[in-house]
């Protein structure tokens, strides 16, 4: 223990002048307390009023542990095969790699013209509007938009999920390009050299890095995208059988296997991807 | 011979950069253009391979006008006039061999240039011209593991590798240290006697220029104010080259005291 020396510590205190009430409940706050408030009560009267329509929350949550099981412990092939699942497996990987290798390719030209330090503004600027449209709507709908034209199947899944991968990838690439200094651009036109050999020989190597990490996340999203057009789109791929095994046959069995399927390509794809991106890393 | 005549350049409204400068340099030397920040040494330097366009004038390389010609001639000029940076511009992920090599991209097609397409003897070549600036066993190092100095030759022998007539020099060794600074205007000059090149460079240290140059431009305020060999610089040619900077530096002073 310190003791204090002395008795009375030597303590500043300011002199306050007697003011009227200080609140600290400034007017923004007091809107959020109330609509917090608000929420509460209608969250209450909610639960309170509920219409359960006779459900037994045991039985029910009884039934829910029995379906669980049968999906996550009991897994088997229910009335496919293993060749059956492991082939629309490869399918669902092929329409993955085939979308997105197809619209990283386009959307790289693409992106030239979209980057504002290569292209005219007005040809940029006009780019990347186009492709902020398309972005935003979800690539289900353009794979359910291009079914319209072509008929439900494979070729309306691949273009609907290219057409999006282009303008997701443009947007990605293009602000890459952008980042490559002015300067070093400038110094190969100062020795003549052409448009696109610049690009590939200057700009290219200088975001691969960049690159390769936008498109690997792309490839993973085409993946998910691809098992949901599958069930869409009928394009006879996983997402086609998770489908028909959970809302046709309701065999709880097979959609646990497919989920495992899909679980394991997901794992070994982030494997790859982490050894790519350390190797590209480690040359940086 | 590249000569300059009555070059003008204005930036914006009433701002005038270059003020009808002309100036000659000879093959086999080193003509350094000095004067004080924002006088224009950079607009003259580009102005002359056209990365900056001027307003009016005549540029001469070899008597023929740079400023006349075409988007195709021009890139042909400019394939014959190498350019080095302050911050030496090179692309940092590839190894000084690829980056020696982009020199002679401006020769190619565009597909070969693509896809980076190089004859056997263009590599001998490279090799060889990173040899000669003291980088041989830097060959196949990525170029942002480099030194500053380093860096600064690897771009020396990217500009030899477009086979110039001229090598302009955009403030060279400004970021670099006096060891280095040495390295790169030894060479620098070695290249202007014995490849007969002509070498233009710009550059802030005075002293610098008195023991590298054979010919010097003073410009202050966008004109040229002194022009002749090295010999004749003196106190009263520096004073009149730096005059505008030291009496606005003592403008300054006063309203500041």
């Amino acid at each position: 223990m310190i003791e204090n020396s002395s008795s009375q510590p030597n303590t500043i205190k300011p002199k306050v002048p007697n003011t009227e009430r200080i609140s600290l409940m400034t007017k923004p706050r007091l809107i959020l307390r109330a609509v917090l408030a608000v929420l509460g009560l209608v969250t209450v009267y909610s639960l309170v009023t509920i219409d359960t329509a006779g459900l037994k929350l045991g039985d029910a949550f009884h039934s829910l542990g029995i379906n669980l099981k049968a999906m996550f412990l009991q897994p088997n092939v229910g009335q496919d095969s293993w060749g059956v699942l492991l082939k629309a497996l490869s399918t669902s990987i092929a329409l993955t790699i085939l979308t997105t290798l197809l619209g990283a390719l386009i959307a790289f030209f693409i992106a030239v013209f979209t980057a504002r330090n290569l292209s005219p503004n007005w040809l940029a600027n006009t780019l990347k509007a186009v492709m902020a449209f398309i972005r935003s709507i979800p690539t289900i709908i353009w794979v359910l938009i291009y079914s319209a034209v072509m008929g439900l199947g494979a070729n309306a899944a691949v273009v609907g999920l290219t057409f999006h991968s282009i303008a997701y990838l443009v947007k990605a690439y293009s602000e890459s390009i952008e980042e490559t200094p002015q300067a070093t651009i400038e110094a190969l036109k100062a020795s003549g050299v052409r448009f696109w050999p610049i690009i590939f020989q200057a700009i290219l190597p200088s975001i691969v890095p960049a690159l390769l990490s936008w498109t690997f996340i792309r490839f993973e999203i085409n993946f998910a995208n691809a098992v949901a057009v599958g069930a869409a789109a009928g394009a006879d791929d996983i997402g086609y059988y998770l489908f028909m095994a959970s809302g046709f046959y309701f065999n709880f069995h097979e959609v646990g296997l497919i989920v495992y399927l899909l679980l394991g390509f997901a794992i070994i794809l982030e494997l790859i991807s982490m050894r790519l991106r350390g190797h590209y890393l480690k040359q940086n | 011979m590249l000569k300059v005549n009555q070059l003008d350049k204005t930036y914006g409204q009433d701002k005038h950069s270059l003020k009808s400068v002309s100036f000659t340099a000879q093959p086999g030397e080193v003509t350094a253009i000095i004067g004080p920040s924002g006088a224009g040494k950079t607009t003259i330097l580009r102005s002359v391979n056209q990365l900056i366009r001027d307003d009016g004038g005549q540029i001469l390389l070899d008597d023929q006008d740079i400023r006349q010609a075409n988007k195709a001639e021009l890139r042909k000029i400019r394939h014959h006039i190498g350019m080095i940076f302050q911050n030496y511009n090179l692309i940092s992920p590839l190894t000084a061999l690829e980056n020696v090599l982009h020199g002679r991209l401006g020769a190619k097609s565009t597909l070969a240039g693509m896809f980076g397409l190089y004859s056997t003897a263009e590599k001998t070549e490279a090799l060889a011209l990173l040899a000669e600036v003291g980088l041989k066993d830097y060959a196949y190092q990525r170029c942002d593991q480099l030194s500053g100095g380093q860096q600064q030759r690897v771009g020396i022998a990217r500009a030899l590798m477009q086979h110039p007539k001229m090598i302009l020099c955009d403030e060279p060794i400004a970021s670099l240290d006096p060891k280095s600074t040495k390295i790169v205007m030894d060479i620098l000059r070695k290249l202007a006697r014995e490849k007969k090149l002509i070498i233009l460079i710009n550059l802030h240290q005075i002293d610098i220029a008195m023991s590298y140059a054979d010919h010097i431009i003073g410009i202050n305020d966008g004109a040229i104010v002194f022009e002749g060999p090295t010999a004749q610089v003196n106190d009263a040619v520096l004073q009149k080259i730096y005059r505008q900077a030291t009496e606005q530096k003592a403008k300054v002073a006063a309203n500041e005291a």
